[in-house]
């Protein structure tokens, strides 16, 4: 691909500091365990351990594929109405009497089909995407109060909760996190559609003087982000024993911040979908911690604001765009 | 780094002084009124009658009545079964035929459109849950003007919109019926923390601050441990009932649910760590949605109040303002099979204690 000069190039801004997001990230949660783990030495219990790299497995799983929307140079603001939608058709599909395979492939191809259409009217009609989805975010989140009444869907088969599965111990949210990240993380950096995304990204007008189909691109981004929301909302309505058909609040905040305090830059080009899973599970850290050092919960969302500003300032500066 | 682990010992510190203040955190600063302890039910003076009053209305008192019954939203298992509770109460009177009829989503405007029509059309009786407590009044005063009776249940009009209302639970009522199953539940000496919605969420601020006056007259050796916010949320609100478990183990032996999410998913907490029978989870929830832990035995109780019973008594209250025999000044209300029912807030009947679903009679109750 011609694109392959060009993307190592965008990328190298980011290793230039010495220390990435990533690596940052890691030392972070690590540094959590160790001064919290010391305090109280329940915190480290493995059931802890795995209650904070699976509380937040599916906002990582969902922050895959914003990651990819902000690297192509677009955000998705509906992410968290649309993980609600397909979480619904889920629930319905199987206590309607489908077979849970159908339930669980359903929302998957429903969110690919539906962010398709989407990601087509942000590309071809040239609807800034901030715009299209606070559009798309509305309507979900009516059609969805209107559609359920706000009632919420019970008597889920047993053999239905996928997200209580577990492999070697581990709740099975937390293989498809690790998985999802690995496999999108190889492609991004290995296949001629990864490098293409960041050339999107990073510039339009280089990428398509490199041959690269931007509108294309943006398309194929959005459908894939939809087919991963689709695997999140399953995460998400297989977790309990009940699935809440309304929007869960706030979620598409949550995810958008897991990618950007990840390391993707806002403004498009840079960035990794590492990041984004790492910093879910600092949150999740974070959250589980305050409760164990007896912290008021409200701190988390001050402390999730903090590190958004910080990576943002971050990230401009090493842009030089920052005095 | 070094920045973040600032931060994150100032937050620690910054927020350490204000825990020492309150024993039961996440209540609010207003005064308690906490129940007996036992069931006794102390008489409070309603105060002076401040509901509305149809004008020219014909005299009704034993004629058949036509009712229309309007709730928030049809088509939901909730208010199904509080027009199933009206219907008894036709049924029981015999001279009430009763239609319930409302919008398909809790839309306050599809609401007024209702009631408006009916008015219209001529009824006796309407019997309402309101959408919006302001907005729904301008067109019940145009009914009370038109001579029809206006009795409201589970969500209230402002007073002089209707002439009743009955009221499905107070704050200290609903405190007692949790601290005392949490009680029998945990034992007198049992630790037990909370999962509420936010820590100034009105409504479980309230119920936190009667359960811990309520708890500190009756059952004053229960142990409070903490209270961790999880908003609406039910992922959230499972993995802190989950970091709780994790936090305090044997030293923790009871959940306390505020909301209708965090009380299924502190349940399936305690399902998926194999703690059935060795940590009890109370709380405020459908009946649905506790189903699965109720009937496959890892969960006891569910609290919340009898929604047959609670359209059931609005039916009753119906009947008894268009007879005559339920006026301004009343002190009590005697509603059939629930018995005795007292009046409180000037112009509102209580439905009496919530009521504890169990596995006996979970199943007859699908909302």
């Amino acid at each position: 691909m011609t694109t392959s000069a060009l993307a190592p190039r965008r990328l190298l801004p980011r290793r230039l500091p010495g220390a990435s997001q990533e690596l940052v990230l890691l030392a972070a949660i690590l540094l959590i365990v160790a001064v919290v783990g010391w305090i109280n030495p329940r915190f480290v219990s493995p059931n802890n351990l795995t209650t904070i790299f699976s509380g937040n497995a599916y906002v990582a799983v969902a922050a895959i594929g914003m990651a990819l929307v902000i690297i192509c140079g677009h955000i998705d603001v509906s992410v968290g109405a649309l993980i609600g939608v397909l979480a619904t058709i889920s629930g319905i599909l199987v206590t309607k009497g489908f077979p849970v395979w159908m339930a669980w492939l359903v929302p998957v191809l429903v969110g690919g089909a539906w962010n398709a259409g989407l990601g087509a009217v942000i590309a071809y009609l040239k609807v800034p995407s901030i715009i299209a989805t606070l559009a798309v975010l509305s309507i979900l989140r009516g059609g969805l109060i209107t559609a359920t009444g706000g009632a919420w869907i019970s008597g889920l088969p047993p053999d239905y909760q996928l997200a209580q599965f577990r492999l070697l111990g581990l709740p099975s949210p937390v293989w498809f996190m690790v998985i999802m990240t690995a496999v999108a993380a190889f492609l991004l950096r290995n296949t001629g559609f990864g490098r293409a995304i960041y050339a999107v990204g990073g510039n339009r007008e280089a990428a398509e003087a490199e041959g690269i189909s931007c509108n294309r691109t943006i398309v194929g981004v959005f459908a894939i982000h939809g087919m991963i929301a689709g695997v999140a909302a399953v995460l998400f309505a297989t977790q309990l024993q009940v699935i809440q058909s309304t929007v869960p609040n706030g979620l598409e905040l949550l995810v958008i911040t897991a990618a950007v305090v990840g390391g993707v830059s806002i403004l498009g080009g840079i960035g990794t979908v590492t990041g984004a899973a790492l910093a879910a599970i600092l949150f999740s850290a974070i959250g589980s911690s305050l409760i164990f050092l007896n912290v008021s919960a409200y701190w988390l969302r001050a402390v999730q604001g903090v590190l958004i500003l910080a990576t943002v300032l971050a990230d401009m500066a090493r842009r030089g765009r920052a005095g | 780094m070094r920045s973040l682990l600032a931060l994150f010992v100032g937050t620690s510190l910054l927020a350490t002084p204000a825990l020492a203040q309150t024993p039961w955190t996440g209540g609010d600063d207003l005064p308690a009124t906490p129940l007996a302890c036992d069931a006794t039910v102390k008489t409070v003076a309603p105060g002076p009658y401040n509901g509305g009053a149809p004008t020219g209305a014909p005299n009704r008192a034993g004629k058949p009545l036509r009712v229309v019954d309007i709730p928030k939203l049809v088509g939901v298992g909730y208010f199904a079964s509080t027009a199933s509770g009206i219907q008894q109460a036709a049924k029981e009177t015999g001279s009430m035929t009763v239609t319930t009829d409302g919008p398909t989503k809790a839309n306050i405007d599809e609401q007024v459109t209702f009631i408006d029509n009916y008015i219209t059309s001529g009824v006796d009786g309407i019997l309402f849950a309101a959408n919006d407590p302001v907005a729904i009044a301008p067109v019940l005063k145009r009914a009370l003007k038109a001579g029809i009776n206006v009795v409201g249940y589970d969500a209230d009009a402002e007073p002089d919109a209707r002439q009743w209302f009955v009221n499905e639970a107070e704050p200290n009522g609903v405190a007692k019926a949790l601290i005392d199953q949490l009680a029998s539940e945990i034992g007198a000496t049992g630790s037990f923390a909370i999962v509420t919605s936010t820590f100034t969420t009105p409504n479980q601020a309230r119920w936190i601050t009667e359960m811990g006056a309520y708890a500190a007259k009756c059952h004053p050796k229960l142990k409070f441990l903490e209270t961790v916010e999880a908003q609406e949320d039910n992922i959230l609100s499972f993995n802190q009932a989950q970091t709780l478990i994790n936090k305090y183990g044997d030293g923790l032996k009871g959940i306390v649910g505020m909301t209708s999410v965090a009380t299924p998913a502190a349940s399936e907490a305690v399902q998926q760590n194999k703690l059935c029978g060795k940590m009890a989870v109370v709380g405020l929830a459908l009946p649905n949605a506790m189903k699965p832990y109720i009937n496959g035995g890892c969960i006891k109780s569910t609290v919340l109040w009898s929604t047959v019973d609670l359209g059931y008594a609005a039916g009753l209250a119906l009947r008894a303002v268009a007879d005559g025999t339920l006026k301004p000044g009343a002190t009590s209300f005697k509603a059939g099979r629930l018995g005795e029912l007292s009046i409180i807030n000037q112009s509102q009947i209580l439905l009496g204690a919530p009521k504890v679903f169990t596995k006996a009679d979970i199943n007859d109750f699908d909302f």
